[in-house]
């Protein structure tokens, strides 16, 4: 099971790349915000290329929003249960309201 | 040449096999077309195989659907023989996901409809979208019940692709569904028997052509 944590120095920051033959299932994101300067407001967004279909023959990219979450400062959030239905189709990123080196997300994940 | 693996109502042991193995027999039935020469009304022994395992995805809006050719064609997914003695047993299984499959070989006529006017797969209507659809569950993509049957210069089938309605939209999207096809490419070589043996015949796995899944 692949995992990463990295600080939100810059948004999106990517987690994982798309695999095309699987989703990717994220088991558990914790968010460290104890030493930020703000509250941090994360999202997790899949970014994908749809495919060429029936309805749209030139796709373009998407960015779906598939998780929200307002981390207080001196705070550390950790979501474990609340992700076992979340899937991503394509790439994995998380973005942040306010840029922010000293908080930090940990992501980890399977491809399914 | 299509035929789906039904969930066994007994084991019997030693396990059955699958997928043709070297040594297998094979017969193409007499419906095949003369524009088939190499396969038709013939019997073949398996002289060698090759398991070749392949996993496709599209990732698609709900509502709306993709054709997927499976052959050798422009824009294919080049998933037919070359060789005039070669057979493609491709098992085709896939993972979960909100969508249909219907089969279309050639395209535009259906594999699988109801003798009742008007009965025929429509992913555009509510309810016929459902007939003769194959869902994920029908075909893990771990355990494989559906198998086609490839021979070269065969016309193209056409898996119709249709992400089913009923998704919440996401912020800063339409909803999607990803569908993953698992393909295991059983490439075997075929040695021709001129004269089968009566337990040949009764040995040999029967290849209708599709043309006989309609009537």
């Amino acid at each position: 099971m692949p995992s990463s944590s990295l600080a939100m120095a810059a948004s999106p920051t990517v987690f994982a790349t798309e695999k095309r033959n699987a989703k990717l299932k994220p088991t558990l994101i914790m968010i460290d915000n104890v030493l930020g300067a703000q509250d941090a407001i994360i999202t997790v967004q899949d970014r994908f290329t749809p495919s060429v279909t029936n309805g749209v023959p030139i796709p373009a990219v998407q960015t779906p929003t598939r998780l929200s979450i307002n981390v207080s400062m001196n705070a550390c959030v950790s979501i474990r249960d609340e992700l076992k239905d979340m899937e991503i189709l394509g790439q994995m990123e998380i973005t942040i309201a306010t840029l922010d080196a000293n908080c930090i997300v940990s992501v980890a994940y399977h491809p399914n | 040449m299509l035929r789906y693996l039904p969930v066994a109502l007994a084991t019997v042991s030693p396990g059955k096999p699958k997928l043709l193995q070297d040594g297998f027999f094979v017969r193409f039935t007499d419906a095949w077309p003369l524009t088939l020469p190499h396969v038709k009304g013939k019997s073949f022994q398996v002289e060698r195989t090759n398991e070749v395992p392949y996993d496709l995805s599209y990732i698609i809006p709900a509502g709306d659907y993709r054709d997927v050719d499976l052959s050798n064609a422009t824009g294919g997914e080049n998933i037919y023989p070359e060789n005039t003695r070669t057979l493609y047993e491709v098992a085709l299984g896939f993972k979960p996901g909100n969508y249909l499959v219907h089969f279309y070989i050639p395209a535009g006529e259906y594999v699988h409809r109801l003798e009742q006017s008007g009965m025929a797969p429509n992913v555009a209507s509510a309810t016929l979208r459902y007939l003769g659809a194959s869902k994920p569950e029908d075909s893990p993509y771990d355990d494989k019940r559906i198998f086609m049957y490839f021979v070269k210069d065969l016309e193209p089938l056409i898996l119709r692709t249709f992400v089913d309605t009923g998704m919440p939209a996401a912020v800063g999207g339409a909803e999607h569904e990803k569908c993953i096809f698992g393909l295991t490419v059983n490439k075997c070589y075929l040695k021709q028997i001129i004269s089968p043996t009566p337990e040949q015949r009764d040995r040999a796995k029967e290849i209708p052509y599709y043309t006989e899944l309609r009537w």
